[in-house]
């Protein structure tokens, strides 16, 4: 096995904004999947709440539970890579276009779709694929503090909404967070998916070193190591947010 | 409990359907299936009853490249470079078996002893004879720029600060990354020359560079998408040719011979008129023709 470091050397630039692309697009998408998943967690694990007094409002709850049951059946049980290339070549030109687009066309649909438009999609789908993964882990999180703990809420004449808040959510959290550490981790790998739509990003350095060269240790050894680098300093972030021993109750 | 989480199923399951519906009938209007049908009648040359195989090779092929390798709606890989190597085959009474390989690391299979040959639309370069051996060119090609008709490019070097399109690792993607460099933003790369021209006609990119064969197909085979063809004389004539490990000379010999065996006895003209509709020597005056406008 004969290394040829030296034909890298000349994508250097391609691999740093390659990695930054990777870093942008998971922060982005971790970021916006978080505010999804804990919506639509607050609506699924409203199942098990008191129903609204008003009657309207118990069924828009209902309905709205409905739609994010489907949401979440669809973008758990479909690939990833599928619903990259489902966004980017099928939703965003009927949406955004230059002669037809739904939304927003144009010229400046155009330009969009030129200079952001592989970012654009690659990020909208992996935040919709994040938001329902973490919606679940929200609604595991929720679901596993024991009923006793509400009722003693209510019965001290908290809300609904203050026994979630002061009583609920603080020791459901504790249990989310390394889900929600596996679910980033995983976002950063998975984000090398979105190459398949002509993102430069880092997995996309590599695979056009990889077709000019047909040389295939030196380029994806390398972006291990950057994706190593990465995922190790999330978990590293991590560890910071999780409660000391004795605060575990130990 | 059973019976409740039956009905939450259901319930769930006819919103997903609902919605795949509502998806679908929101989308009408859009593009007809591409290619394929060129390729449909190809299966003929294969069909006719080889005399006893001796051996049969694997070969690599990228089937999503209409009309020299795709696959048609019964999943069998078929095009131009399928009926040539088919037809060599029958001709040197041997078998030869296609795979559908991923054109990234499709050259990997020969070394590794995947595929015996790779037949895929493949370029002869200086930089692939350095890492594996070609038959005898096998057919003539060149590059086109495909742009949408109101485009201004003419030529090559107006792609100089354009996004363009091309297919990873193909000779289309090497004259791109020569002329704007390698660490070039503005190239961006795709899986398939199909992908890439369909990111064109979302307006994604500006134009796309690519074989001269897969690109008149897609035009041919997507008229309302109001792609024209560039072409310029700086992009050298290519030849494509079968690929094998390198230092297996024996098989090149063999392919090569039975490829002159079908052009001397018309097999060859037959099938190049098939999916081209003209015969090789007219077809091979048309880079020049083409390069003046």
């Amino acid at each position: 096995m004969d290394l040829r470091w030296e034909i890298l050397a000349g994508y250097g630039p391609l691999f740093v904004a390659g990695l930054w692309m990777t870093v942008k697009l998971t922060f982005v998408s971790i970021t916006c999947g978080m505010v999804l998943g804990v919506l639509l967690g607050l609506v699924s694990s409203s199942r098990d709440a008191p129903p609204p007094r008003s009657v309207p409002l118990g069924w828009a709850l209902k309905a709205l539970r409905a739609v994010t049951t489907a949401y979440v059946t669809f973008f758990r049980g479909t690939p990833l890579f599928v619903q990259i290339l489902l966004v980017h070549f099928a939703l965003m030109p009927t949406l955004i276009h230059a002669d037809h687009g739904l939304l927003y066309s144009g010229e400046g649909a155009r330009e969009f779709r030129q200079n952001y438009g592989a970012f654009f999609s690659g990020a909208l789908a992996l935040t919709l694929n994040a938001g329902a993964y973490i919606s679940e882990i929200f609604r595991a999180g929720i679901q596993s503090i024991h009923t006793g703990q509400t009722q003693a809420g209510y019965s001290l004449g908290f809300t609904h909404g203050q026994t979630m808040r002061y009583i609920v959510l603080p020791q459901a959290f504790r249990r989310m967070l390394p889900a929600l550490v596996n679910e980033g981790v995983t976002l950063i790998k998975d984000s090398s998916l979105v190459s398949a739509i002509g993102l430069a990003e880092l997995a996309l350095a590599a695979r056009t070193v990889a077709g000019a060269y047909s040389r295939y240790w030196e380029p994806y050894l390398l972006i291990s190591v950057m994706y190593l680098v990465l995922t190790m300093l999330l978990s590293l972030l991590a560890k910071r947010l999780e409660a000391p021993a004795h605060r575990r109750g130990k | 409990m059973t019976q409740l989480s039956t009905r939450r199923f259901l319930q769930t399951s006819g919103l997903v359907l609902a919605g795949f519906i509502l998806a679908a009938c929101g989308k009408k209007a859009d593009a007809p299936a591409p290619a394929a049908e060129p390729a449909s009648a190809a299966a003929s040359v294969a069909a006719a009853p080889p005399p006893p195989p001796a051996k049969v090779y694997v070969v690599g092929t990228d089937a999503a490249y209409a009309p020299f390798e795709s696959q048609n709606d019964k999943g069998e890989i078929v095009g131009f470079d399928i009926d040539v190597v088919s037809a060599i085959a029958q001709k040197g009474g041997f078998e030869v078996k296609f795979i559908n390989t991923p054109w990234e690391g499709i050259f990997n299979t020969l070394t590794q002893g995947d595929r015996d040959l790779v037949v895929s639309a493949v370029t002869i370069t200086e930089e692939r004879k350095q890492t594996m051996d070609f038959s005898t060119p096998y057919f003539d090609a060149y590059q086109l720029i495909a742009v949408k008709t109101n485009s201004k490019v003419t030529k090559f070097s107006d792609l100089k600060k354009l996004k363009v399109g091309v297919q990873n690792g193909t000779t289309g993607d090497e004259v791109v990354t020569k002329l704007q460099g390698k660490s070039s933003a503005n190239i961006k790369r795709f899986e398939s020359t199909p992908l890439a021209l369909k990111e064109l006609e979302a307006g994604g990119v500006d134009a796309v560079v690519a074989d001269n064969g897969v690109i008149v197909n897609y035009v041919a085979n997507n008229s309302n998408n109001q792609f024209k063809t560039v072409t310029d004389k700086e992009f050298a004539p290519e030849q494509y040719g079968i690929a094998f490990k390198k230092g297996n000379t024996e098989l090149v010999e063999k392919f090569s011979k039975g490829l002159a065996d079908i052009k001397a006895d018309g097999t060859y003209d037959s099938i190049y008129k098939k999916y081209f509709g003209e015969a090789p020597a007219a077809a091979a005056a048309a880079p020049a023709s083409a390069a003046s406008n």
